[in-house]
C-alpha cells in the first residue's frame, strides 16, 4: 500500500518469535494494529468507546429490560414544596438507577442512553460529512493546483473566517423558518440534520488543507508519475493512487473531530438552539441541571462525567491512534 | 500517593453531597390569602403615625441585592416592581395602601386626608385635600401645585416608562400627549386638573373613573416643585416628600438613601423611618445574591436579596434548620393563565374540555413546586379584592381526562402551543397532560424575549400559550376588562390575549365599572365566575408565590399584599 521509504524500513518487533524466516513481512496496517495494541491508553479508550456505542446502539433494548422510557414520568418521586426527587443522591434507587430529574420527574439513567445516542450519532455523522467534503476538496487542490487550488483555498479561508457560535446562532431559526410554517412543529430529525450540516459547513476546512498539504508532497512522486504516465484517468490517480496513502491522517482528523462534534453538539443544545426538550440530549440536560448543583448536584454528575468520559475516550484513542499510525511524528 | 489522597477526598466531598437524604417536609403555603381590602372612609384611618412594629428598632443600615439596576427612580416613571416597592421611601402619593402582608388592605389618603371625594357620586369629579405639615426634603411645604405639577410633567412623552392611566383619563384619549403638550404648557395644568386653593386638587372626567383612587397611590401622583424639575435627569436624583432622600446613587451600581429630617410621621399612616440608611447594591445574580444572604455575613446580615430565592434553590434553603424563621413566602397577585386564542378555538366544548383536562399539580411540579406557585381556578387572583373562590370546572388537582374526552364527544382538537425557548419542559408537560385527554397538541417554540410582543398581536399563529397578568392595584377593575374586554382589541399590544369579545360581558363591564369603587368588589367575582362558566377563554393556572430570604439582622419586611414584593415601610435593623 504506502511506498512511504520509512515503513519500508525494517521496523524492530518486541515480540517478534524466533521464527524460522527470522522476519515476517507485515503490512502497515498490521504494523499500526500491533501498536495500537501494546498501547494500554489505546485498548483502555477503545474499549470504553466500544462500550459507549453499544449502549447508544442498544437503546431500545435496555429499555425494554429497564422497564422505563426516556418519557415516562414519576412525578410522585419529587417533593411537593420544592420538586427535588425524594431520598438519596437525586432519588437513586434500584428502579431509577441514576435517580430522576427533579421538576419533570423522568429517568435519568434512560435519558442518557437516549441521549447518548443523539450525540454519538450527530458526531459520527457529522465527522463522516466532514472528513468526505474536506477529502475530496483538499485533494482536488493540491493535485489539480492551479485556478482550482486558489478558489478552493479561497473557500477554505472564507469559511475559516467565519465565527462558528455567531454563525450557528443566526442561522438556525431561519432555516427552521424557512422550512416549517408558524403552526407546524419542527422535528426532531430536521434539527438535527441542520446540526450536521452546520458542523459540515465549518469542519471540513481543517481536514481540507491537511489532505492538501499531503498531495502537494505526493503528487510529484514516481508512483504518481508512473501512473500518470500509463495513462491513469484523473479519478484513478485521485482515488486510487492518493488517497491510500493519505488514511492515515484522515483517520486521526477523524478521529479527533468526534469528540469535537460531540461537545459542540452539547454546546449548541445547552445554548438552546441545537436538541430541544423532550428529545434526549446531553447539552439541554446539563443546562437544565446547572440550577440545581446546590440542590441535587447528582442531576449535574450523572449526565457530566458520562459526557465527560465519552469525549475523553474519544480524544485519547485519537491520540493513540495517531501514535500508531505515524509514530515518528512528535507529540 | 498524594494524588490517591487528593482522588479519594474529592470522592468523599461528591459522595456526601450525593448523599443526604431529601425529604418530604415545610407547612405547606397559606394558599387562602384573600385580600379584604377596603377604602378608608373615616380621615383617622389616613393619619399618622403608622402603628410601631412589633420589635423594631431605630438606626443601622438596611441593605437590598439586586442583579439588575432599577430601571427608573423619577417617580413618574416608577413602573417596575423593584421601582414600585422602593418609591414610597422618597416619593409619597396622594393615596396609599395599608397592608399588614397578610392580605388586609385599606386604601388611606397619603398626602391627601381622604382617599378622595366622589363630588357628584357618579365618578366623575374627584377631589382632594392636601394635608398639614407635609414636607419636601429641603423642608419646604407640599401643596396642591406641586401635586398638580407632579401629574402634569407624566404628560411629558420624554419621561417615558410610568402608568398612563391618569394621563389618558384626564385626556379621554390614549394619545394624552398630542391633546395636552406639556413642554408648551409648563405654567398651566392639564384638562381637567386643577388646584382651586393651596389645599385642593381637583379631577374632572368626561368619563366616570370609579377606579382613580387606586391609580393615585401608584407614585406617579407624587408631588415635585417646578423649580426642582430636572426632566429626564430626575430619574438619577429625585427629589424627595418621604422619609428617605437619595444621597448617593450610582446608576447600576449602588443607590444610597438617608433620613430625609423634614418627613413628619404624624403625617404618615403608612410609613416608618427605622434604620439610618437604606443601601441598594445592584450586580450579584439571583443566585448568587442569596447566596451572600444564607451566609448572612457583612451588608447582606442586614439585607434582603430582592430577585427571592431561585426555585433550584428553595429546597436547600427549606432543609437548613439555620435558615428557618429567615425566610419569608406568600402567594403574589401575580396569576397565570393558558390563555386560549377564541378566534381559533371558536367551540365552547373545546375551551371547557381543556379546562377539565389541565393537570395544575403536575404542571407546578414541573415550574418548581409549591413553594414557588400556588393553583389557581379562578381568573382573579386570590389577593383581589372582593375575591371569592370557586371552580367552574371541577376535576380535581390532577385533571380530569376523562371528563374532557366526554366533552370533545370523539373529536380530537389540534391545537398549537407557543411556549418560550427558555422554558421547553412547561411544553412538554402541557402537551402530555392535553393528549391524554383526547387533544392533538404541536409545541411551537418561540424566542424567550419576543413571545411577549409576539402574542399580543391579533393575527398571531397560535391557539394556546401561556400567559401571565399582575394587576396595578388589587381591584377587579384592574383585571377583568383589561383581560377581556373585546372593544379594547387592536392589532398589536393588546392585553385581551383571548381575543375574546362578548357584548353581553362588555355590557356587564361597563355597568360595573360606573359603581362606587367599594361597591364593585362583589360585583367583579360575580363577572369573574361568570366569564369562566359561560365563555371559558382562558385556563387558570396559579399564581406565583413569593420566597425571600433575609439576613439575621434584617426586620419588618413583609410580602406586598398589592404587588407580591419585599415592601420596605416597615423594614429595620435588629440592633
Amino acid at each position: 500500500m504506502s511506498l512511504s521509504p520509512e515503513v519500508l524500513e525494517p521496523v524492530p518487533v518486541a515480540d517478534a518469535a524466533p521464527a524460522p524466516k527470522g522476519v515476517v513481512g507485515r503490512s502497515p496496517g498490521q504494523l499500526a494494529w500491533m501498536r495500537l495494541r501494546r498501547d494500554r491508553t489505546a485498548m483502555i479508550s477503545g474499549c470504553t468507546l466500544l462500550f459507549l456505542m453499544l449502549v447508544a446502539l442498544a437503546a431500545p433494548l435496555i429499555e425494554v429490560l429497564y422497564g422505563v422510557g426516556p418519557h415516562d414520568e414519576f412525578k410522585h418521586l419529587l417533593t411537593r414544596r420544592g420538586s427535588i426527587p425524594l431520598g438519596y443522591a437525586g432519588g437513586v434507587s434500584a428502579d431509577h438507577w441514576f435517580g430522576i430529574e427533579p421538576g419533570t420527574g423522568r429517568d435519568i439513567f434512560i435519558r442518557m442512553v437516549y441521549g447518548l445516542r443523539t450525540s454519538i450519532f450527530i458526531a459520527l455523522a457529522s465527522a463522516i460529512v466532514t472528513a468526505g467534503l474536506g477529502v475530496t476538496a483538499g485533494i482536488l487542490a493540491g493535485y489539480l493546483g492551479g485556478w482550482v487550488d486558489t478558489v478552493i483555498s479561497w473557500i477554505t479561508d472564507f469559511a475559516l473566517a467565519l465565527p462558528f457560535l455567531i454563525f450557528a446562532l443566526a442561522v438556525m431559526r431561519p432555516v427552521e423558518l424557512r422550512f416549517y410554517g408558524p403552526r407546524e412543529e419542527v422535528p426532531t430529525w430536521f434539527r438535527v440534520a441542520v446540526l450536521i450540516a452546520i458542523f459540515a459547513a465549518f469542519g471540513w476546512t481543517s481536514t481540507a488543507r491537511l489532505v492538501r498539504g499531503q498531495v502537494i508532497s505526493l503528487r510529484e512522486r514516481e508512483f504518481i508519475e508512473a501512473a500518470r504516465a500509463s495513462g491513469a484517468g484523473l479519478g484513478h490517480i485521485l482515488f486510487r493512487q492518493l488517497l491510500p496513502n493519505l488514511w492515515a491522517p484522515i483517520l486521526v482528523s477523524f478521529s479527533l473531530a468526534v469528540p469535537a462534534y460531540v461537545t459542540g453538539e452539547a454546546a449548541l443544545s445547552f445554548l438552546g438552539i441545537g436538541i430541544v426538550d423532550p428529545t434526549p440530549d446531553f447539552g439541554a440536560m446539563i443546562f437544565r441541571s446547572i440550577a440545581y448543583l446546590q440542590t441535587d448536584p447528582a442531576y449535574v454528575f450523572f449526565p457530566g462525567i458520562t459526557i465527560f468520559a465519552l469525549v475523553l475516550a474519544f480524544n485519547l484513542f485519537g491520540d493513540a491512534l495517531r501514535d500508531a499510525l505515524d509514530p515518528k511524528s512528535s507529540r | 500517593m498524594r494524588m490517591r489522597v487528593a482522588a479519594a477526598a474529592a470522592l468523599v466531598l461528591v459522595v456526601s453531597a450525593a448523599c443526604s437524604k431529601t425529604t418530604e417536609e415545610g407547612e405547606e403555603v397559606d394558599q387562602t390569602r384573600t385580600a379584604t381590602g377596603v377604602i378608608a372612609t373615616d380621615p383617622k384611618d389616613s393619619l399618622g403615625p403608622a402603628a410601631e412594629v412589633p420589635g423594631a428598632t431605630k438606626g443601622g443600615t438596611f441593605t437590598v441585592i439586586r442583579e439588575n439596576k432599577i430601571s427608573h427612580l423619577d417617580p413618574q416613571r416608577v413602573y417596575s416592581f423593584a421601582g414600585l416597592m422602593n418609591a414610597p421611601l422618597y416619593a409619597r402619593s396622594l393615596t396609599a395602601f395599608k397592608d399588614d402582608g397578610k392580605g388586609n388592605l385599606t386604601l388611606v389618603g397619603d398626602l391627601a386626608e381622604t382617599p378622595g371625594t366622589n363630588v357628584n357620586k357618579d365618578c366623575k369629579v374627584w377631589e382632594y385635600k392636601v394635608k398639614d405639615g407635609v414636607k419636601f426634603e429641603d423642608g419646604t411645604p407640599i401643596t396642591s401645585k406641586e401635586i398638580a405639577y407632579g401629574i402634569a410633567r407624566s404628560f411629558d412623552p420624554d419621561l417615558t416608562g410610568g402608568p398612563t392611566y391618569v394621563q389618558e383619563w384626564l385626556a379621554d384619549t390614549a394619545d394624552y400627549d398630542t391633546k395636552w403638550n406639556f413642554k408648551a404648557n409648563k405654567a398651566s395644568l392639564p384638562p381637567g386638573l386643577s388646584t382651586p386653593d393651596a389645599k385642593t386638587i381637583k379631577f374632572e372626567f368626561t368619563k366616570p373613573r370609579c377606579d382613580l383612587p387606586f391609580a393615585l397611590s401608584l407614585p406617579s401622583s407624587a408631588p415635585l416643585p417646578p423649580a426642582k424639575d430636572t426632566g429626564v435627569n430626575l430619574d438619577n436624583q429625585p427629589f424627595s416628600s418621604g422619609p428617605y432622600k437619595i444621597t448617593k446613587h450610582t446608576p447600576g451600581v449602588e443607590l444610597v438613601m438617608e433620613r430625609n429630617e423634614h418627613w413628619d410621621p404624624k403625617t404618615d399612616p403608612v410609613r416608618h423611618q427605622y434604620p439610618e440608611k437604606f443601601v441598594w447594591k445592584f450586580g450579584p445574580d439571583p443566585d448568587a445574591a442569596a447566596n451572600q444572604v444564607i451566609a448572612d455575613t457583612g451588608d447582606a446580615a442586614a439585607g434582603l436579596a430582592f430577585n427571592g430565592v431561585p426555585s433550584a434553590l428553595v429546597s436547600r434553603v427549606e432543609g437548613d434548620a439555620a435558615l428557618k424563621g429567615r425566610t419569608i413566602t406568600s402567594p403574589t397577585p401575580s396569576a397565570w393563565r393558558l390563555t386560549i386564542n377564541t378566534q381559533h378555538v371558536t367551540d365552547l366544548a373545546v375551551r371547557q374540555a381543556l379546562n377539565y383536562a389541565i393537570d395544575r399539580q403536575g404542571f407546578i411540579t414541573v415550574y418548581g413546586g409549591t413553594t414557588v406557585a400556588s393553583p389557581l381556578t379562578t381568573l382573579m387572583p386570590p389577593a383581589t379584592i372582593g375575591y371569592k373562590e370557586y371552580d367552574a370546572y371541577p376535576a380535581g388537582p390532577t385533571g380530569n381526562p376523562e371528563k374532557a374526552k366526554e366533552l370533545l364527544a370523539g373529536k380530537t382538537p389540534e391545537l398549537v402551543l407557543g411556549i418560550g425557548d427558555d422554558v421547553p419542559e412547561l411544553g412538554t408537560q402541557l402537551k402530555t397532560n392535553l393528549e391524554k385527554a383526547g387533544f392533538k397538541i404541536t409545541v411551537k417554540t418561540i424566542p424567550a424575549d419576543a413571545k411577549l410582543d409576539e402574542t399580543k398581536k391579533k393575527d398571531n399563529p397560535w391557539d394556546i400559550w401561556l400567559d401571565q397578568w399582575a394587576a396595578d392595584w388589587p381591584s377587579g377593575a384592574a383585571i377583568l376588562p383589561v383581560l377581556f374586554d373585546g372593544r379594547s382589541i387592536k392589532a398589536e399590544g393588546n392585553s385581551n390575549t383571548s381575543y375574546f369579545n362578548n357584548d353581553a360581558i362588555n355590557a356587564e363591564f361597563d355597568r360595573v365599572l360606573a359603581l362606587d369603587p367599594s361597591a364593585q368588589a362583589a360585583e367583579w367575582s360575580k363577572i369573574d365566575e361568570r366569564i369562566m362558566k359561560e365563555q371559558a377563554p382562558a385556563v387558570p393556572l396559579f399564581v406565583e408565590v413569593a420566597y425571600y430570604l433575609h439576613g439575621s439582622k434584617a426586620g419588618g419586611i413583609f410580602i406586598s399584599s398589592v404587588f407580591g414584593y419585599p415592601a420596605f415601610v416597615n423594614a429595620y435593623v435588629k440592633q
